[in-house]
């Protein structure tokens, strides 16, 4: 269980998390969604104490991560793919921090198989792609059993047989009751692994709820119509909810009423429809809709 | 909300422990090639420094240098390579700290550690006792290989005494120190280049600008100032000194007005520099994000 009580972080004159406040529950995956800049890693540098706050705090099972017994068996956390020193092993990176918890040699293999890196445990790890690093902090991470986990960004740099493999791992690890809290900029991709969804914009929380609220909630239904009877259409399905967008190609963006009510509408009044098409925003869109105006870095060609 | 408890788990009883944290930092001190690189290079310069002296030493034909002679060059054969290795040893002394921030390595360590200081004291504590170690190996290999050859130009006096075997061991307590100097440094800027140009900078460019004023000036103070500095104090750990001519030296600075240091002094004064700067990496690892 984690939980941050308006945590703040401050650098000179931006604030990169603002006032946040929220809990990661045992026993399911949360995820922690916003753009590149939004304040995901520090907050959870902050949570694991590599960061001190400016305000606030973060506590794991009731106090500061650094007032744990065993720290490792209380969190295992992936920060940074290669948060490593390249010169060594990847075994005696692993072998290095298990033995500032007395943890035994046979644990080191065990994660070692966990994360199917039994054929590069003995390399060092400067040669290893991105996608090894990425496995190797996730077996740190795993190193001490931990009942929380944090994952910043875990399936960066993985292929599609990694992304599948965190998927099920984290899922797996949830299901055993354990307190999974990862990162990712890509909602799709929480879509697929998440119970519940922290939105995080420009160090503010945007939105808090289980995975399906905010896909329901920031779909805006649209229908798609083309009609030549345009403007007595528009009359006949005016409404407080209803707002219509007209395009060059005549093609009428309808939100607030749904397809089978414009339908009917059209055949009392006996105008003819072209297309009448449903369009229902994708996980994606409602994302952007959520983060439109909390990204730090756009790109000015992609709007 | 029902909590889902975990089965229990066989580290439940794990414990984040100061024996563990330098066994920890032992086992990433010589998992890096330079480590070993670094001491290697100790031991073949110090025995090889001491071998090039012990040949090159040309006496007189029948004549029969003094007790104290003898004695100052058996400690030289000895201990001369520590003015080399000393470099070596700084070198990695700023690495063994300064690597970890260069390639996020600290961030695991913090999170294995949180409490940062017992990480920092464990490399401090593996650090000093390795180059410890390392550095008297090598100045009794140096002595070992040397003496006989000394002996064999009628440098025949008995080594066993403690005028001689003090400066070697201060030899090696010389390398310990200014390794954690070298630390102190390295985690101060927590980064290598900038960690060994002042450790460098400090141990042979700073004498010599000392050297440079005294000699355009001849005020007396540069000569005081300079003494005090890491390498110039600690130079007396590892320097044969007798009795009488130390008192004789100790009376002449006196009169001309200068600070004469003997060897404990000495130490004692770069343990000083290593104590602050120790401590002023301590206080900025504790406090700064990482």
């Amino acid at each position: 269980m984690i939980e941050i009580e308006h945590l703040s972080k401050r650098y000179g004159s931006k604030l990169a998390v603002d006032d946040v406040s929220f809990t990661v529950r045992p026993g399911i995956v949360t995820g922690f969604l916003g753009p590149n800049g939004a304040g995901k890693s520090t907050t959870m540098r902050m949570i694991v104490g590599l960061d001190r706050p400016t305000t606030g705090r973060a506590h794991i099972d009731g106090k500061p991560y650094a007032e744990h017994a065993a720290p490792l068996h209380r969190v295992g956390a992936l920060l940074e793919a290669k948060a490593v020193h390249t010169g060594r092993t990847a075994y005696n990176h692993l072998l290095a921090l298990a033995a500032t918890h007395s943890i035994p040699k046979t644990r080191v293999h065990e994660v070692i198989e966990m994360t199917g890196l039994g054929a590069v445990a003995g390399k060092r790890v400067g040669g290893f792609s991105l996608g090894m690093g990425q496995r190797l902090g996730i077996a740190a991470a795993l190193l001490g059993d931990p009942q929380t986990l944090i994952l910043d960004e875990p399936v960066n740099g993985l292929d599609p047989e990694g992304v599948r493999w965190v998927r099920e791992f984290t899922r797996y690890l949830a299901g055993q009751g354990r307190t999974v809290f990862l990162s990712s900029h890509l909602m799709s991709e929480m879509a697929q692994t998440a119970d519940h969804v922290v939105v995080l914009g420009r160090g503010r929380i945007l939105a808090d709820a289980p995975i399906g609220d905010i896909i329901a909630g920031a779909t805006r239904q649209l229908v798609h119509v083309r009609t030549p009877q345009a403007q007595t259409l528009i009359e006949r399905i005016a409404g407080p909810d209803v707002t219509v967008t007209t395009t060059d190609a005549g093609l009428l963006e309808v939100s607030g009423i749904g397809a089978p009510q414009i339908g009917e509408l059209a055949a009392q009044a006996g105008i003819t429809l072209h297309e009448l098409t449903p369009v229902g925003a994708s996980l994606e869109e409602a994302y952007l809709e959520l983060t439109q105006d909390d990204v730090e870095y756009r790109s000015e060609v992609a709007r | 909300m029902t909590t889902a408890t975990l089965a229990p788990s066989p580290l439940d009883g794990i414990r984040l422990n100061f024996r563990g944290v330098i066994r920890s930092e032992w086992i990433k001190l010589r998992s890096l090639r330079s480590t070993v690189w670094c001491y290697g290079l100790v031991i073949v310069l110090t025995v090889g420094i001491g071998l090039l002296l012990a040949l090159t030493v040309n006496l007189p034909a029948g004549a029969t240098p003094s007790a104290a002679n003898q004695y100052q060059l058996q400690v030289e054969a000895a201990t001369l390579g520590v003015n080399f290795t000393q470099l070596i040893v700084a070198v990695l002394g700023v690495l063994v700290i300064s690597g970890e921030y260069g390639t996020g390595m600290i961030r695991s360590t913090f999170v294995a550690v949180p409490g940062r200081l017992g990480a920092v004291f464990a490399k401090v504590i593996v650090l000093a006792v390795t180059t410890f170690v390392v550095g008297a190996v090598s100045i009794a290999l140096a002595a070992a290989v040397a003496w006989p050859i000394l002996s064999g130009k009628g440098i025949t006096a008995s080594p066993l005494e403690s005028s001689v075997l003090l400066p070697m061991l201060g030899g090696a307590g010389y390398l310990t120190l200014i390794a954690v100097l070298a630390f102190g440094f390295g985690s101060i800027l927590r980064n290598s280049a900038g960690g060994i140009a002042t450790i460098l900078g400090l141990v042979l460019v700073v004498p010599t600008v000392f050297r440079i004023l005294f000699g355009l000036t001849q005020a007396t103070w540069t000569t005081n100032v300079a003494d005090f500095l890491p390498s110039s104090a600690g130079g007396k750990m590892f320097e044969y000194v007798d009795g009488t001519t130390a008192t004789q030296a100790a009376d002449q600075a006196a009169k001309a007005g200068l600070v004469y240091l003997d060897s404990w002094q000495g130490a004692l004064v770069l343990a000083a520099w290593v104590v602050v700067t120790l401590a002023a990496g301590l206080v900025l690892t504790k406090r700064r994000d990482t």
